[in-house]
């Protein structure tokens, strides 16, 4: 067997590299740097070639390099990823253009160029009391805390947040809902509640359960996690447990009708009905208030629609496991 | 100059600094850690493979501590103190069992136990792993469970120097990294794990923030290193980014070829092959590039295409990932293109096996920081997250005793001697034309890899010190660009280098001084291993520009110097 020869592809491609910078004393502003890269070279190699061979005051943050430290996040051609995980010249190919724009994740206050200030997204990582509290038993000696291979695998997927704060910095509903964790703080709550060695799984429902519904389901999340975390899929996974949590907040109640109003609706029709499920979800008064809205918007006309049964209703039933 | 008080003050947040402050912080004494990350970055995380361990009822059946012990004896090619190392295996089993109850989600077996694997050395297998994000796995949960303990974390401030008072550390000076304020730290005992020093080399699997601060301010502070010619060459680095391609991929039965396809291993190790020890690996890949049998651009092939895709998948993802990421290569069906790169420092400061420093009251070594020395002149795969644990611990629990009897106050004017380190600090970066940080670093990197590398000679050595010692009296000459008071990440790079170069002379010193071939330090005008002059610690000081050369006998229990054969 034969391994491509990789010298063959070390030809070096001149590529342009634009970052915005920031400084309290200049303020923001866009600088150049011309550099030449391979097809290897990672984006934090040329932030480091930047550094020590052209423009030493450049600020940023990078550690390990391999993609489990979290350190270099930032936007790369507008897009949030890890500078280590990304090739120069996959950016090339993907934009078709040899510019590469660097700026700071969105979200977090910039204190210099790259530099981003995480104390609010640290914040909500220490929020969702991110240990494990063993049982008694375990930490004496007297019980043997096994785990099954296969609960294993499902925590350790979730387990994987390397707190580079991408997903928080590309979520639209932490930016409007200051009582949402966040993806990131969600993947590492449900990481412990999920885990059968955990003893406070009561705490951790009344910390996670209101805010699992706070998240609009947009999966910026999922497209940006370096990691492959999920957190959208821990969102959903924690609202499964609402059923268990014994003093529901108001969003978490609202949650619970609106998933009961959807499920009755497609047992009863097969289909969505969206103007019955917003009246069983939210109740009459509200709905009375948003028709008028609708009304002022010549859209009373959607809400009315009146929804036919479908043909094969038995099968759809029988989906749902009736 | 601000101060801030505690009883013991920690540099560095990885496994070890973590393991060391939740001892130090859970016998209720307060204690800072200073990381110039935030702790989950730090250097801990990137390793892969996994932890050793002999865990009681878990274990091969006829595994024993004593095979553990003498594994790494051996593995070290006898430089080993054979206290350390006994201790070290002992507490194997129970360092693995904490981090299981504290909730690090090792792989298992069909029945729930904790999984275990062969590593490189090993005469029966015992490493303990997470996938190949062992390192990751292992310093989340550490770094969450000392979270929710009375810590003090200082993170992003950047430690630089060690305050003494006649032959006593009294604190450290530090700085925070956003405002640039120093603040002077008080602590009747320090201890430094500062990790490890990749960036002196130009090919290195290290993070980009190992730049041996910790083994630099012990210097300064007149504490000697141990060991320092020892640096360890990892065999199997991605070609051409130098990312770690762990050695669990050749414990899982990963085989090194040409580019004849020869398994070449079979010459230079013929019972252990591929598994060899690490410094055996680089060498005979070395050997098979300079004679022409590796592949175009210097690289050899590592094969696990006979494991299958669903294995290498679960078992070696990091890898698979990285290689598909990096090198645009497939492992399920191609070989992974590998090469040599620096990968841990041996040498450290100066310890016993309670962590302790003799030559500065009240300093304290931890993980790859310092020398205790269980890895000798060659560490064993999945023996350095072991040590950072159990010498983490015991370093912290030697502390907490310390602390009871310990003095407080002191004689000098320590405010004088924190201001003097933060003018030195800046006094060689404060003019206004000269070097930046930048050119010499590449220079000294080079020189490392190519004179203080994988193969020495006196003439290489010597080449290379004379350029060292010129490299390191430039950077007295160097200035900074960048006026800035938030984040002047050049201020810091500039003392990195600072920290570098002195460790570098002392390295090439050290290596000069070693007549002899032995573990990871291989040297082809003395190709042998010399046990009658050198069965010996290298002790070193560095003196204003003086490096001081003196020796300390190696600690040997049950087993005595034999040949080296696997």
């Amino acid at each position: 067997m034969e391994t491509q020869s990789i010298q063959n592809n070390l030809e070096q491609r001149e590529v342009l590299v634009k970052v915005k910078r920031y400084s309290k004393e200049r303020g923001e502003y866009w600088q150049e740097y011309k550099l030449n890269v391979d097809r290897f070279t990672q984006m934090t190699e040329v932030l480091r070639k930047i550094k020590t061979e052209q423009d030493p005051t450049l600020a940023y943050r990078a550690s390990c390099h391999m993609a489990v430290c979290g350190s270099c996040s930032m936007k790369i051609n507008g897009e949030p990823r890890l500078a280590c995980k990304t090739l120069a010249l996959d950016i090339v190919k993907k934009y078709n253009s040899n510019v590469i724009t660097l700026e700071p994740m969105d979200f977090f206050p910039v204190e210099k160029d790259l530099v981003v200030n995480l104390d609010d997204f640290y914040g909500r990582m220490f929020k969702v009391k991110p240990r494990l509290y063993p049982p008694k038993e375990f930490m004496e000696g007297t019980a043997e805390p096994r785990l099954r291979p296969e609960d294993q695998k499902e925590l350790w997927k979730f387990a994987q947040c390397i707190w580079c704060g991408l997903c928080v910095s590309s979520c639209p509903a932490v930016k409007i809902d200051p009582e949402f964790l966040g993806p990131a703080a969600h993947a590492k709550g449900y990481r412990f509640l999920a885990d059968p060695r955990d003893s406070i799984y009561e705490e951790r429902l009344k910390i996670l359960v209101d805010s699992s519904w706070r998240c609009t389901y947009c999966y910026q999340c999922f497209n940006v996690c370096p990691r492959d975390v999920e957190p959208v899929t821990t969102i959903k996974k924690t609202r499964s447990h609402t059923k268990f949590l014994k003093d529901k907040g108001e969003v978490a109640r609202t949650g619970e009708k609106h998933v009961k109003a959807i499920f009755d609706s497609i047992k009863e029709t097969g289909k969505l009905e969206e103007a019955k499920v917003y009246l069983t979800t939210y109740g009459l008064a509200t709905a009375i208030r948003d028709m008028l809205y609708t009304m002022r918007n010549g859209k009373v006309g959607f809400a009315m629609i009146k929804e036919k049964k479908i043909n094969e209703l038995d099968q759809v039933r029988k989906l749902m496991g009736e | 100059m601000d101060k801030l008080v505690y009883d013991a003050i920690v540099l560095g947040g990885g496994l070890a600094g973590l393991m060391s402050a939740h001892e130090i912080a859970s016998a209720g004494f307060r204690v800072a850690v200073i990381s110039k990350v935030f702790p989950t970055r730090s250097h801990s995380s990137s390793a892969e493979g996994g932890i050793a361990a002999y865990v009681k009822g878990n274990s091969d059946p006829n595994d024993d501590p004593n095979y553990m012990t003498y594994d790494t004896v051996k593995g070290g090619d006898y430089l080993v103190d054979q206290d350390a190392a006994e201790l070290l295996s002992i507490k194997s089993g129970d360092i693995v069992e904490i981090m299981e109850r504290w909730g690090t989600l090792f792989n298992r077996q069909p029945d729930g136990r904790v999984a275990l694997r062969y590593f490189g050395g090993q005469t029966y297998p015992r490493t303990r792993f997470v996938g190949d994000k062992t390192g990751m796995a292992l310093l989340h949960t550490l770094f969450e469970r000392v979270s929710g303990l009375s810590v003090d974390f200082y993170n992003e401030w950047f430690a630089l120097d060690l305050v003494t008072d006649e032959r006593r550390v009294v604190g450290a000076v530090a700085m925070e990294m956003k405002s640039m304020e120093p603040y002077l730290f008080l602590g009747k005992a320090v201890i430094l794990a500062t990790g490890g020093m990749g960036m002196l080399y130009a090919h290195t699997t290290n993070a980009y923030i190992n730049t041996g601060d910790g083994y630099a301010m012990a210097l300064r502070a007149g504490a000697a290193l141990k060991d320092p010619e020892f640096v360890q060459f990892h065999p199997t680095a991605l070609y051409p980014s130098d990312i770690l391609i762990s050695e669990a991929a050749r414990g899982e039965g990963g085989i090194l070829r040409n580019n004849k396809g020869e398994r070449f291993m079979a010459r230079y190790a013929p019972k252990k092959l591929d598994l060899a020890p690490r410094d055996i690996a680089s060498r005979s890949i070395m050997i098979e590039i300079r004679e022409g049998r590796g592949f175009p651009g210097n690289y050899v092939g590592l094969d696990l295409t006979h494991l299958g895709e669903s294995y290498i998948k679960e078992r070696l993802a990091l890898a698979y990932e990285a290689a598909m990421n990096f090198a645009g290569v497939d492992a399920t069906k191609e070989y992974i293109p590998v090469r040599p790169a620096q990968h841990y420092y041996m040498g450290g400061v100066d310890v016993d096996i309670t962590g302790k420093n003799g030559d500065l009251q009240g300093l304290f070594a931890a993980g790859e920081a310092a020398c205790v020395s269980v890895h000798g002149a060659n560490r064993l795969g999945s023996n350095s997250l072991l040590e950072t644990l159990v010498f983490g611990r015991e370093t912290g629990q030697a502390v907490v005793s310390y602390l009871k009897r310990a003095e407080g106050s002191s004689s000098t004017d320590i405010q004088k001697e924190a201001e003097k380190i933060v003018n030195d600090a800046y006094s060689f970066v404060k003019s206004e034309t000269g070097v930046h940080f930048g050119e010499i670093l590449n220079k000294m990197r080079n020189v490392m890899w190519e004179d203080v590398g994988i193969f020495r000679n006196e003439d290489l050595l010597k080449t290379a010190l004379s350029e060292v010692e010129k490299l390191r009296a430039q950077v007295k000459n160097m200035y900074v660009t960048d006026k800035s008071k938030v984040y002047n990440t050049e201020f810091f790079n500039a003392l990195e280098l600072r920290n570098m170069m002195d460790l570098a002379v002392v390295i090439a010193k050290a290596a000069l001084t070693r007549t002899e071939s032995r573990g990871a330090h291989y040297r082809t005008d003395y190709p042998e291993r010399d046990d009658k002059n050198w069965l010996k610690h290298t002790i070193a000081y560095l003196k204003a520009d003086k490096v001081e050369i003196g020796f300390k006998p190696v600690t040997l229990t049950k087993y005595q110097p034999e040949a080296r054969v696997y």
